[in-house]
């Protein structure tokens, strides 16, 4: 009878403990939610950002030990749905990750417009919403209070290649901008039209092309004859690529042609081989960046995070494949490291707390600076340039991060097209 | 200046156009005949590109000998999905084929993700081009130009000298009255189905020569809208009506930019679209039967 006593009690003793521990299990989790472009028009971008994620949830989760919070440990869990780069997912998958999974904060998937379609969501359930993938300003002039940029501003992408051929070539000063006819881009050549301006550019040409575009002949046929020196354009992956291939049917040559979106992705080059050859765009990060713990601490800025190398790592091993990373992967695991360190701050997962601790954060990892405003819009961070030499991709700008020299005029298409490769001198 | 960017964009438009044209054949073929409006139309364009970037690159070969190629998977394609799915539906409302369709097209995309992924990629033919002075015009686009008309020719010859020609009008005529006559008129349809979706997927092909760039799994959607707008114009049930409402709709989205950047203020662009649909609906409330067919 003793016996089966001392059995009942060490079971009754052993299921509590159970439940006990498991309780203590799902409280020691904080959860990211995520609503990432795995399919659709943003899949390419939506994998990255995944991987990054991933991969520094992975750093934070073992390599880091985990997030401290009033004593307690917590380790990172990572819940995504694929959102299929559609805005109506995007809208019921936030809703579904905040009250159903019962996130802690939710990141908001690739793009200006996803991004914000989902802010209005994530606001009403005052829910902190982290942004890495839509650069538009126009976000962050609605008044929200729970969004927090980690990507640079649009309005800022081109100010840099700007500023290079302001630098090495005075005498350039016809310039073309020619940009998808969406919200980002439109900001990107808002931003690159003042800068221009700033810098005593001429302005020869500004159209804009529709989202979708199967054919920019007319579009590039006309800003042939305002000869410019330079182009300055883009939007998103797929007019990027067709921009460089149809200026390559018309042959139409510049000293220099920047992309954004399009033209730092290696898929761009593999598709366009020697017509890319020594066109630029300006990057949120590229492997080969110098940022470090030594040169945060130079910087006076708290470093936290992988290395360069410990990061691609990292990735590799997310994506289970063997590519480099890119900007879109950078940036989405840098906002993991930013919303550790702010729930570390805060000593809190309260949104609101979190919030305010976002406000008050500067530091460094391997994505770089990182800074906000009051409206939460990204000023901590700079941009690189980076140009096709060779097959490979080149930092050329700012020339304190170069990798390379620019090349400068990029060979013509004539040349391209019988094999001329931008080599630098 | 002026006379030469119109003319350029013109000579641009006429080339776009005759593979818009030819894009559009299949969905007019596979309309007049069947009843059926194929929504996944695009998704079998996207199967022509990619057919033709995997034989450049992973044979080396021109991209006009993926034409065949294309066009007998396209036969193939077409003869499974009409039996399995099509033949089923087409005594079932319209809305269950234009559900089917639309469910083809989403499986092609996502079955084409999964082999080759959502990269955007392209392939780099260069066989030199053209200076028409006005314009430059690559020889690869001249060439799928040039596909475009002999293939739109050679149906024109299939539906009016051949006896499979005859039976296949007769249906798009009168299917009960073929049926009286002792045609076949579920192997026209079958015939029909697999022969429009063998002409959308080797357009694809001839896209590519003109893009070669941007084949991606979703590509289609554009190519989709156009066509029924490109389909609406030639007469809906008309396939070389459709090639030459293609070659219209061409040379109108070109050609009208140069005359929109000269309103100030405007961007040329989004007008050549408004255009272009401005021009659906005055067709669809003028003459519903499209530019080309008699009322």
């Amino acid at each position: 009878m003793k016996g089966r006593f001392s059995l009942i009690a060490i079971s009754l003793v052993v299921i509590l403990v159970f439940i006990f521990s498991s309780s203590l299990w799902a409280a020691s989790k904080i959860v990211i939610g995520h609503p990432a472009c795995l399919s659709g028009k943003y899949a390419k971008a939506g994998e990255q950002a995944l991987g990054g994620v991933k991969a520094c949830v992975d750093w934070i989760n073992n390599v880091y030990g985990g997030v401290k919070i009033g004593g307690k440990k917590y380790l990172i869990k990572y819940k995504y749905y694929d959102c299929e780069s559609k805005k109506e997912s995007v809208t019921s998958l936030i809703g579904r990750l905040i009250t159903v999974d019962k996130v802690n904060v939710v990141f908001a998937p690739y793009s200006s417009g996803l991004t914000l379609r989902g802010a209005p969501v994530a606001e009403s359930h005052r829910m902190l919403y982290m942004d890495h993938g839509g650069a538009n300003n126009k976000i962050f002039r609605q008044g929200f209070r729970y969004i927090v940029q980690t990507i640079g501003p649009a309005s800022r992408y081109h100010e840099g290649t700007l500023d290079m051929i302001h630098k090495i070539d005075p005498a350039a000063k016809r310039v073309a901008l020619a940009y998808e006819d969406s919200e980002f881009a439109k900001m990107v050549m808002e931003g690159a039209e003042a800068h221009a301006k700033k810098l005593g550019f001429n302005i020869v040409f500004k159209r804009t092309y529709p989202k979708g575009v199967t054919d920019l002949t007319p579009l590039l046929s006309a800003f042939k004859g305002a000869k410019p020196d330079f182009i300055l354009g883009g939007g998103h992956f797929e007019d990027g690529q067709l921009f460089n291939r149809q200026m390559a049917d018309l042959d139409i040559n510049v000293k220099a042609l920047s992309l954004i979106a399009a033209a730092t992705l290696p898929a761009f080059y593999k598709a366009l081989t020697s017509m890319a050859e020594g066109v630029m765009g300006p990057s949120h990060w590229e492997y080969g960046v110098k940022y470090s713990e030594s040169r945060a601490k130079k910087a006076g800025l708290p470093w936290i995070g992988p290395t360069q190398d410990g990061f691609v790592a990292l990735f590799k091993k997310a994506i289970g494949k063997n590519i480099i990373p890119d900007y879109h992967a950078a940036e989405a695991g840098a906002q993991v490291l930013a919303y550790v360190l702010a729930a570390k701050k805060a000593n809190s997962l309260n949104s609101d707390k979190i919030r305010a601790a976002l406000g008050d954060l500067k530091f460094m990892s391997f994505y770089g600076g990182w800074d906000i405003d009051d409206t939460g819009l990204q000023i901590g961070h700079s941009m690189v340039d980076v140009q096709w030499q060779m097959g490979k991709r080149v930092i050329v700008w700012p020339p304190e991060g170069q990798t390379g020299k620019l090349v400068y005029p990029m060979p013509t298409f004539a040349e391209k097209a019988k094999g001329k490769l931008a080599v630098p001198r | 200046m002026l006379l030469e960017h119109l003319a350029g964009n013109l000579i641009q438009g006429l080339v776009l156009g005759a593979i818009y044209g030819m894009a559009t054949m299949g969905l007019s073929l596979i309309f007049g005949v069947l009843k059926v409006v194929n929504v996944g139309h695009g998704a079998f364009i996207m199967v022509g590109a990619f057919i033709t970037l995997w034989i450049f690159n992973a044979l080396g070969l021109n991209p006009i000998f993926s034409i065949p190629i294309a066009f007998a998977v396209g036969l193939g394609l077409g003869l499974i999905f009409y039996s399995l799915a099509i033949r089923k539906l087409l005594k079932a409302p319209e809305l269950s084929t234009l559900l089917a369709t639309f469910a083809i097209g989403i499986l092609l995309e996502e079955l084409v993700k999964l082999i080759f992924g959502s990269e955007f990629r392209g392939y780099n033919w260069v066989v030199g081009k053209i200076n028409l002075g006005v314009t430059v015009l690559p020889v690869a686009k001249l060439y799928a130009c040039i596909g475009s008309i002999i293939i739109a020719l050679l149906l024109y010859l299939w539906f009016n000298r051949t006896r499979a020609g005859s039976a296949v009008r007769s249906v798009v005529e009168d299917d009960e009255g073929a049926r009286v006559c002792g045609v076949n008129v579920g192997g026209v349809y079958a015939l029909s189905f697999a022969i429009g979706i063998g002409l959308t997927v080797a357009s694809g092909v001839l896209v590519t020569m003109f893009i070669p760039v941007g084949i991606n799994p979703y590509m289609g959607g554009g190519y989709t809208l156009k066509a029924f707008v490109i389909a609406v114009l030639g007469g809906l049930s008309s396939p070389y009506g459709a090639f030459f409402g293609g070659l219209i709709f061409g040379i109108v989205e070109n050609g009208s930019y140069t005359l929109f950047a000269l309103i100030p203020g405007v961007e040329p662009f989004a007008l050549t679209r408004f255009l272009s649909f401005v021009m659906l609906l005055v067709i669809l409330l003028i003459r519903p039967t499209g530019i080309l067919k008699a009322k």
